[in-house]
């Protein structure tokens, strides 16, 4: 059996917010491995320091301390524009709010990430990634005219544009109704399995968890379990 | 295309409401200066093209009570085309003797004008006047009830008026005049028999050179061929110097005011950038997320602000550059001359500059803030206060304001005032931020109010991200301003109108011959027997020398010492004038017969230097004198009486031609009789009426409050912007307040009741700032500027405050308007 191919390896990472009487240990000393192609489901309780997890795994926040290593480029060595850098075409987000940019069409959203990394077709590349979420007549709407299922999707489309080798996805259905969060959810399964790509999603949601291999629980910014519960998709 | 420029297109379909307040207030202060620019250089441009006319030649010869001699007429005649005029004040009356009123005289000879044409209303009865004709200017018609074909008296002569002038050429050249002119030829000043040895006339030479002929140069060669002869000299590159200068200060010290308005545009700028920004914050993170370096997303913002700051300034320099065609067809009478309708490049790029250098130094720091936003602030709400701008952002905003003032004071006509007047408004600005901040503390350590409507309204001062103190700074300044000249003018006015006729004679007459002293006195006193009649003796003359010094080669004369320049009233006493102190030196004794001797008001001594010992010479009718300088005076300008620079020992000047001039206090109701007593029995005498000449003052007072006034208002203008602004960043809080209070239970006149207490208490320290502040400042300009008597004129100045306290109140109410209509249950959904 070939040996799994890491994409993270992040080592006793510790976050530390705020100042002197304000000090808040956020993370203590986390410890993850994760290999290609895995789906990873983060459960926790409200403060328990999932999404700032994510968010320093995925370089939108400066560890305070341990080291992180994502496809090869070692984060910790990294400035804010240096963790920019470093996720363009690597790491894809989709967040629970969307955070489409409300002055441009769906397809110009989708767009953007493959415009900051370069690329001369970006347009021809986001409007094919919309139309595999679906979206593909609703190019030029702006976000205040879809809905929220629809902006989930083009934010999905937006993550997934620039074949990122790791999806962070945080609580993606928590604005949705369950009926639309479920289709969402269908979709972000089904293009994760088609580009491969790690998808760590973060989620209260017990249901979405159980459709992932690797369950990963966290307490007081801590990881108490880390399950493996079925099978990495090829 | 730059991918930063192409996302900042994007970007800016959804931005164009956030930045209306840059647009606004940077539309206003760009449009003020342009306009001010614009408008004196039209005016500055239409002396210097037309100064051929308005001086009335190439090249102007004037000197005082005397003619050309044959040599110097000889001499002017070489050089060009010749026209001689006589110019002096002259009673003009009706037939009857009942009505007179002082006019300007002028003699023409058949030349004139050499350039322009003059012009009489249709109806006229001759193309000029000659022999015993005069034409007259339409406001002497008015006052003496006279009209074409009909006759006047001036001295001795009676003149048939032959038309109303409805163009004299040389008018602006002329300068100041305290009446209406009546045109005659030189046969009709012959008529009337006023022009005597000793009496107050002038005579203008003007040539006109012929091509190739360099006028200034000329005009240099006749001055240095006849050096003593007290000839002042002009050429038409500066046709008529003081409404030149006139303009130069009074359009220096408007673009003043419009930069201090443009500051406060500044803030609005800083306010608009700064909401606007935090509304983006959401979308700098995502394009943070999606992989956008900080440059990136700072060329972002900048390229948006450019455009929109940039179709901003172009917009203000395009209504500002028309401003002198708006001034012309509106208000053309107030203006000295018409102004040349053209595009006038050089104000337009000055002002231009200190747009784009006010919208950069304060949206750098915005900016900056929006540079450093993080992707993580899409996962934690923080509130991120103010924070101080780095090293290089503050280096970058204080070259940016170096930069700002290096323009304002190099461009400026008068560097040195300029510079004061930018040291006085960054002072104040100093001052009002630092009682912003003490507000906003001051409000935060007040104990809280039990009342919850009282405990919001107070909280709303000094909450963070609280509007306070850049609203005292902005809104402050423009009300300062205000009522800094609310103080000024109605202090001008009640000294105009009360404290100086108190004092003030009712009457100057001018040009009495010494010899019929005693018969004035008896035709004053018989028409006016409680009159008070006071004499001096009169003469004029320039000041040739100071010391072995030359006043012809003297190169810069100090602006200070304007008795240098031109023709002065000479006086001679034995006792001291009234009002006016010895502060060096003696007066001499009552009986002095020495050598002459002078006294110089004090002032004028110190801009040149002059001290006690010294000599200076002057020129009376081409003698010159010279006198040793015995005491310096100061003197006291507001009595209203006759003040003489110079004032020389008796014995000194005695033996040139002179007359008396006179003050003569009376009765209101025998006002009409003097006048009429002295203009029929004393043809040559000038009344000048005190009366008219306050009311020509207060009108031209008038006249400077009104266009400092439209200056001011643009500072107001420009801080209700910012208060407009304020109201709209806070929005999103107040409405939140809004809809928790009436989810609560309150009413909307109680939701209303805490905004309008909010307002009332900025709006009351707002008014209290101007109140002091604006005292301070107009208590100088009139204490120590103009040296009057400090008498305010209250009502005038609470009502303009009120006015500015009521304004803040209501706007902020009209503000808070959207708030308080919110629905609770669709806001909370939105919140």
């Amino acid at each position: 059996m070939p040996t799994p191919h890491i994409v993270m390896n992040a080592r006793n990472v510790t976050l530390t917010l705020g100042k002197e009487d304000a000090r808040v240990d956020i993370l203590r000393g986390v410890n993850l491995t994760v290999t290609a192609g895995e789906t990873i489901a983060l459960l926790g309780a409200s403060g328990s320091g999932k999404s700032s997890l994510m968010a320093v795994l995925a370089g939108l926040e400066r560890a305070s301390g341990g080291s992180i290593e994502i496809a090869g480029a070692d984060f910790g060595a990294l400035d804010e524009d240096g963790l920019a850098l470093a996720r363009r075409g690597r790491i894809g987000i989709i967040l629970q709010a969307f955070h489409l940019l409300p002055t441009m069409t769906a397809l110009e959203n989708v767009a953007v990430p493959l415009e900051l990394a370069g690329n001369s077709d970006a347009f021809a590349r986001a409007a094919e990634e919309l139309a595999l979420v679906g979206l593909a007549n609703r190019a030029g709407h702006y976000p205040v005219q879809l809905s929220g299922g629809e902006q989930q999707r083009v934010a999905i489309a937006r993550a997934l544009a620039p074949s990122p080798a790791l999806i962070f996805a945080d609580e993606p259905t928590g604005n949705l109704d369950a009926a639309t969060g479920d289709a969402v959810m269908d979709l972000l399964f089904e293009r994760q399995a088609q580009s491969g790509a790690t998808l760590f999603i973060i989620t209260h949601d017990q249901a979405l968890a159980a459709r992932c291999n690797r369950v990963v629980e966290m307490k007081d910014g801590q990881i108490i379990s880390d399950v493996m519960s079925g099978t990495i998709a090829s | 295309m730059n991918q930063a420029f192409r996302f900042a297109l994007r970007d800016l379909r959804g931005s164009k409401a956030g930045l209306r307040l840059l647009a606004v207030c940077l539309f206003l202060g760009v449009m003020t200066l342009a306009a001010i620019g614009s408008l004196s250089s039209a005016i500055l441009s239409e002396l210097s093209t037309r100064g051929q006319v308005i001086l009335g030649g190439d090249i102007q010869m004037e000197a005082s009570q005397r003619y050309a001699s044959p040599e110097e007429r000889g001499a002017f005649d070489a050089v060009g085309d010749l026209s001689e005029t006589v110019r002096m004040r002259a009673m003009a009356s009706t037939e009857d003797g009942s009505t007179a009123v002082l006019s300007e005289l002028k003699g023409v000879d058949s030349a004139y004008p050499l350039y322009g044409r003059l012009r009489l209303e249709r109806g006229a009865l001759a193309l000029r006047p000659t022999g015993n004709q005069v034409a007259i200017a339409p406001a002497l018609a008015e006052k003496l009830g006279v009209t074409t074909g009909g006759t006047l008296r001036i001295g001795d002569a009676r003149l048939r008026i032959i038309g109303i002038i409805a163009e004299e050429p040389d008018r602006v050249g002329e300068g100041f005049t305290l009446g209406p002119v009546a045109m005659v030829d030189m046969d009709g000043i012959k008529a009337t028999a006023l022009v005597q040895p000793g009496s107050l006339f002038t005579t203008r030479y003007r040539i006109k050179t012929p091509r190739g002929v360099n006028p200034a140069k000329t005009a240099a060669a006749l001055s240095s061929a006849f050096p003593g002869a007290g000839w002042e000299v002009q050429d038409r590159s500066n046709g008529a110097p003081g409404t030149r200068r006139f303009i130069e200060r009074l359009g220096q010290f408007l673009a003043l005011v419009g930069l201090s308005s443009l500051v406060i545009a500044g803030i609005g700028v800083g306010n608009g950038v700064a909401s606007w920004l935090d509304g983006k914050r959401t979308s700098i993170a995502t394009f943070k997320v999606l992989g956008s370096s900080s440059k990136t997303i700072f060329q972002i913002y900048l390229f948006q602000l450019i455009m929109v700051a940039g179709f901003a300034i172009f917009s203000g320099l395009a209504v500002g550059a028309l401003a002198p065609w708006a001034i012309a067809t509106f208000a053309g009478d107030a203006l000295p001359v018409a102004p040349t309708l053209a595009i006038f490049p050089a104000p337009l790029i000055t002002s231009a500059a200190f747009g784009v250098l006010i919208a950069l130094l304060f949206s750098l720091a915005p900016l900056a803030r929006a540079h450093s936003v993080t992707a993580a602030s899409l996962f934690r709400t923080t509130v991120e206060g103010a924070r101080r701008p780095t090293i290089a952002v503050s280096a970058a905003m204080a070259i940016i304001a170096v930069a700002i003032i290096l323009i304002a004071v190099l461009t400026a006509p008068q560097p040195l005032f300029a510079a004061l007047f930018i040291a006085c408004v960054l002072g104040l600005l100093i001052l009002l931020t630092g009682l912003g901040i003490a507000i906003q503390a001051g409000a935060a350590r007040l104990p809280r109010p039990r009342r919850p409507i009282l405990r919001l309204a107070f909280a709303n001062l000094h909450r963070p991200g609280a509007q306070t103190s850049r609203l005292v700074v902005a809104l402050g300044l423009g009300l300062t301003l205000f009522s800094t000249l609310a103080f000024v003018q109605t202090n001008l006015a009640r000294q105009i109108e009360s404290a100086i006729p108190k004092r003030a004679p009712s009457f100057f007459a001018l040009d009495i011959p010494k010899e019929e002293e005693g018969r004035f006195r008896r035709a004053v006193l018989a028409a006016a027997p409680t009159a008070v009649i006071a004499t001096v003796p009169t003469l004029r003359g320039p000041v040739v020398a100071l010391g072995d010094k030359r006043v012809a080669e003297m190169k810069d004369i100090p602006e200070a010492a304007w008795f240098l320049r031109g023709d002065r009233g000479l006086t001679f006493a034995s006792k001291l004038p009234q009002g006016s102190r010895v502060v060096a030196g003696k007066w001499w004794p009552e009986n002095y017969a020495g050598p002459p001797l002078v006294s110089v008001d004090e002032r004028a001594a110190d801009a040149v230097g002059l001290k006690i010992g010294d000599r200076m010479t002057v020129s009376v009718l081409g003698v010159e004198i010279e006198a040793q300088i015995a005491s310096l005076r100061e003197i006291n300008w507001d009595t209203m009486g006759f003040n003489f620079v110079l004032v020389f020992s008796p014995g000194s000047l005695d033996a040139a031609p002179y007359t008396l001039a006179a003050t003569i206090a009376a009765d209101g109701a025998r006002e009409t009789q003097v006048a009429r007593a002295v203009s029929t029995g004393f043809p040559a005498v000038s009344m000048i009426k005190v009366k008219d000449v306050i009311t020509q003052v207060g009108a031209l007072l008038g006249q400077l409050g009104s266009a400092v006034g439209i200056a001011a208002s643009v500072a107001v203008l420009a801080g209700i912007a910012v208060l407009v602004g304020a109201i709209a960043a806070s929005r999103r809080t107040r409405s939140y307040d809004a809809v928790i209070l009436k989810m609560l239970g309150a009413s909307r006149g109680q939701v209303l009741m805490a905004q309008a207490t909010e307002y009332a208490l900025l709006a009351l320290i707002l008014s209290v700032i101007a109140l002091l502040i604006g005292g301070v400042a107009g208590w100088f300009v009139v204490t120590r500027i103009f040296e009057l008597g400090w008498s305010p004129g209250w009502s005038v100045i609470a009502l303009t405050i009120a006015g500015g306290g009521f304004g803040t109140l209501i706007l902020g109410l009209i503000g808070a308007l959207p708030a308080l209509n919110a629905r609770p249950a669709e806001a909370l959904r939105s919140l």
